[in-house]
């Protein structure tokens, strides 16, 4: 009896308890009181969660599973070793070599749009049923990443930082459904809000012009925040695959489908420093047929229809030399 | 001295299975729910151990999940399902009699209803990433993974606890 009663008041504390945070968390979660208890489950966590994903890893799998091999017989222990580790040098070479190749890629983009970022591997992914699209990155404020930069891979952008810890920072997927990005449509310089639906492979574009031309395959860029961020400019979103109202219409939508496939992210980039250039502007030597005022090159995060008016009809100098989603983009460059 | 070993294995199991969660489950591309590792460990340790373990072992698990990073969602509601969970599952067993169909059944519910609560508060509380249209795929996946992970963890854990807190056993 007295236990139960015991198990009855823990209950009722602990619920309390939650309760409670639930409560101080929803007074606002970024500056509120329990910022700090945040904080600290990224700084112990953070690095625990690290930690993990290197020992599963797939070469360091491989030496798990040359210490498990057994000593009975000692030839076979041995052939079998060196099959092992053969087959787990083929193996990781393909690991390494998709490495390789996302970091080329990576760097591709970072050259063609100047922009400085940190390589980072994704680490941890949240639970699907919270039904938020966030993962966690092993590089955090030691590496100079700070809160709301931009995250990309060599296909194109993949979120903002939302958090970052001392080893480890928690970015926001442009699929999460609490995420907008102001876009462009590369063709037309037409600017929208691309929001996330929850849907691992769907976008909505809303556009602020309704009469503006649409087509399916449009190419749609990042318009770039001030100082790059949350997001720098250039970085391709993806690609219009269906258009939703007709010309004209209050309300003109498009349903994008990004570049990056959330659902294999592995290494990414964070950008610490966009391009000193403004991609607003026009391309160096590109011949400009009329004399309009050129936009402020401060960028300014609000969408005025007047920078998109006298914007160069090249999307961005980034967008058209992109490795992937550049092919597709550069027919539509005049 | 007993307490001391409860403690610390409680500890043990909450932390490796939030991080397992997180780094190794949820990555994987399961369809519909990622597989509720947590979960299934509370309610072993609830079977086990009881509600007052019970309760406070879904406390931290769910207050650990809900900081873990990448959470996001809002500090508390992870906290205040398992919580119940953990008092609820340790209730259930009076005698030593525990069916491992019983506890396997158990835990799928306790899996299903702790989506729909997590849902429900969310929807209540206003959070926009809710998709409601979702929420049944994957209450029926949690329920189906959390009875295949309770089938062999819930008797695992119920062992762990037996070898390491002998005392809390006495039959």
């Amino acid at each position: 009896m007295r236990d139960i009663q015991r198990g009855r008041v823990v209950l009722a504390i602990l619920v309390l308890i939650s309760v409670t945070f639930i409560l101080l968390d929803l007074r606002g979660s970024e500056s509120g009181p329990l910022r700090p208890l945040r904080a600290l489950g990224e700084a112990v966590l953070g690095p625990l969660e690290r930690a993990t994903a290197t020992v599963v890893a797939p070469t360091t799998d491989f030496f798990r599973s040359l210490s498990q091999l057994g000593e009975k017989d000692a030839r076979i222990a041995q052939l079998e070793a060196e099959q092992a580790r053969l087959t787990a040098e083929l193996e990781t070479m393909e690991y390494d070599r998709d490495r390789a190749r996302a970091v080329d890629e990576l760097y591709g983009l970072v050259s063609a749009n100047d922009y400085v970022t940190v390589p980072a591997q994704v680490i941890a992914v949240g639970p699907a049923q919270g039904f938020a699209w966030t993962v966690t990155i092993d590089a955090g404020q030691r590496d100079g990443v700070q809160r709301d930069m931009s995250v990309i891979t060599g296909q194109g952008l993949v979120g903002r930082v939302v958090s970052a810890g001392p080893f480890t920072s928690t970015v926001v997927l442009i699929i999460d459904a609490t995420s907008s990005v102001g876009g462009r449509l590369a063709g037309t310089s037409q600017i929208g809000i691309v929001s996330g639906t929850g849907r691992q492979d769907v976008l909505q574009m809303q556009l602020l012009d309704p009469l503006a031309p649409l087509d399916i395959d449009d190419v749609v860029v990042t318009f770039g925040s001030e100082g790059g961020r949350p997001y720098a400019p250039g970085i391709p979103i993806g690609r219009v695959s269906e258009i939703r109202g007709t010309q004209g219409q209050l309300t003109r939508m498009a349903v994008l489908q990004p570049w990056v496939d959330m659902s294999t992210l592995d290494i990414v980039g964070v950008v610490l420093q966009s391009s000193e250039r403004n991609p607003r502007e026009p391309l160096d030597g590109a011949p400009l047929p009329t004399a309009s005022p050129s936009p402020s090159p401060t960028a300014s995060p609000s969408p005025s229809p007047a920078a998109t008016s006298s914007a160069s009809p090249v999307p961005s100098p980034s967008a058209t030399t992109l490795p992937s989603p550049a092919e597709s983009a550069t027919p539509a460059v005049p | 001295m007993m307490d001391v070993r409860r403690f610390i294995l409680v500890g043990v199991l909450v932390v490796a299975s939030v991080v397992i969660e997180v780094t190794v489950l949820a990555p994987l591309p399961f369809p519909g729910a990622t597989p509720g590792l947590v979960l299934v460990v509370v309610a072993g340790i609830a079977f086990a151990l009881g509600p007052v373990t019970g309760s406070a072992a879904g406390f931290s698990a769910g207050l650990l999940l809900d900081l873990a990073p990448p959470a996001a969602g809002t500090i508390g509601i992870g906290a205040l399902t398992l919580t119940v969970v953990g008092y609820a599952l340790g209730r259930v067993f009076e005698s030593d009699d525990r069916p491992v169909i019983l506890t396997t059944l158990l835990t799928a519910a306790a899996a299903a209803l702790s989506v729909l609560a997590v849902a429900g508060l969310g929807g209540l509380l206003g959070n926009p990433r809710i998709r409601w249209d979702e929420v049944l795929s994957m209450v029926i996946t949690s329920a189906l993974y959390a009875a295949l992970l309770a089938l062999p963890l819930v008797p695992f854990i119920r062992a762990l606890c037996r070898r390491v807190l002998p005392e809390a056993f006495p039959r």
